[in-house]
């Protein structure tokens, strides 16, 4: 840029790339779980299916924590009060990596044809003071947690197997204790708006995957009304 | 990454910005300096919605020689406190979807912009200062990029920019500059600076 003659306002350059759909900003998503005794079975089918096959997936070992920003409108009840949800996320076994902040719109389900789940999704890598940014932004922690596993890739496709560890009271890692016995698997893939052919070919990819594990498209406003 | 140190340019009486640029061209250029494209560094600030309590101000900067990234720096409600948070550059779709909260403030994006030189180490931007359609002075930058440590290197920024300057580079450094005379300097320094200028043009009406 700083040989250009002309630099272009960063605004005018984003107008520009949402005007001709560049920015990868959706996530195809389909979610499921397997038990842990039979994880090294599904591990090792993904380890044949995807790329890199000799050298094996990327491990990660990440801590989140979500934040909501919300406005107090006067006389509304808490349900009529705007939420605004914001993940943090850093790599506790690279420390060194930029911390990562994601916005998840509201996921879509779409018709029953319709094969995955349809997000916006917006990924900014940052500087590690983001947890301090949000807090003077206005944002409380609502929730945090761990999450450790494999991180395969198949083309453009990324498939993450982890387990989900409880943050404990002294927030150190010796502290972790799973959440449950079994491991969550997610196919996802991250695509400019108005490329749904993407999502028969997570669907054909997860159809491969089916004796082993069920990646299904998640409703999460059922999950919520079954607590 | 080296010392940045911003400077204003009083803008003489009778001359009008171009002029003034032309002069310090042909002064730059007598130096040494070589014509390498153009830069731009604006800012637009967002203040928070009275829903969501105290007042807070977000300000979004955009450095032309640091296109990738953005520089969110958060006024906390406190008043006494500024975190920088420097990210993607993504951040400003960001931004827009958090527009219940936070607002842009109508009337008040600033920019500088202008020809960008390089003379050996140094590397010299002349920058008009804009906001909306009005001309608000003479922003120069100058960075020395081979030194990153002030202290190092302030004497030899003075006299460069003495040079082309004159008598309004001060013998001292800028306060922002003192306060860290002894820490080791990034682009983010460079931002604040700018910053702080903005924030003083904004205040004044007419050209500083």
């Amino acid at each position: 840029m700083a040989g250009n003659q002309n630099p272009i306002s960063a605004i005018d350059m984003l107008t520009s790339a949402l005007r001709s759909n560049i920015i990868p900003n959706q996530e195809y998503l389909l979610q499921g779980s397997v038990i842990d005794s039979s994880a090294e079975v599904l591990h090792n089918r993904l380890r044949g299916l995807c790329d890199a096959a000799e050298t094996g997936p990327e491990t990660f070992h990440d801590h989140e924590m979500c934040f909501s920003l919300k406005a107090s409108s006067p006389g509304g009840t808490p349900q009529q009060q705007q939420s605004f949800l914001l993940r943090v996320r850093r790599a506790l076994d690279h420390p060194e990596y930029p911390w990562q902040l994601r916005y998840l719109g509201q996921p879509e389900l779409g018709e029953k044809n319709q094969p995955t789940v349809l997000r916006s999704c917006i990924d900014i890598a940052c500087t590690p003071n983001v947890v301090e940014f949000l807090s003077e932004l206005g944002c409380r922690i609502e929730f945090e947690y761990v999450l450790k596993g494999y991180l395969f890739r198949k083309g453009r496709m990324k498939v993450t197997m982890s387990k989900i560890f409880r943050m404990g009271q002294a927030k150190s890692p010796d502290s972790l204790e799973a959440m449950t016995g079994s491991y969550l698997v997610e196919l996802s893939l991250l695509a400019p708006s108005g490329q749904d052919a993407v999502a028969d070919e997570i669907k054909v990819f997860a159809e491969q995957l089916r004796p082993l594990v069920h990646l299904e498209k998640i409703d999460y406003r059922r999950l919520q009304s079954y607590s | 990454m080296g010392v940045i140190v911003l400077q204003l340019f009083a803008v003489p009486e009778g001359k009008s910005g171009p002029q003034v640029i032309d002069i310090l061209t042909k002064r730059v250029t007598s130096l040494g300096g070589v014509l390498s494209g153009s830069f731009m560094v604006d800012c637009e600030t967002y203040t928070s919605v009275a829903s969501l309590g105290a007042t807070r101000s977000v300000h979004l900067l955009h450095n032309s020689e640091t296109p990738a990234s953005v520089f969110a720096l958060l006024e906390a409600a406190s008043g006494n406190k500024t975190v920088a948070l420097v990210a993607d550059n993504l951040f400003d779709l960001l931004m827009l979807k958090l527009s219940n909260f936070y607002q842009a403030k109508k009337q008040t994006k600033i920019e500088s912009r202008g020809p960008r030189f390089e003379a050996g180490d140094f590397l010299v931007k002349l920058g008009s200062v804009t906001m909306g359609p009005t001309f608000k002075g003479i922003l120069v930058e100058v960075e020395y990029q081979a030194c990153s440590l002030p202290a190092a290197c302030w004497d030899l920024i003075r006299e460069f920019m003495q040079g082309f300057l004159g008598g309004c580079v001060p013998s001292t450094p800028p306060q922002y500059i003192q306060n860290r005379f002894g820490d080791m300097l990034g682009p983010i320094d460079g931002i604040n600076q700018y910053l702080e200028q903005f924030n003083a043009f904004r205040k004044t009406t007419g050209i500083r």
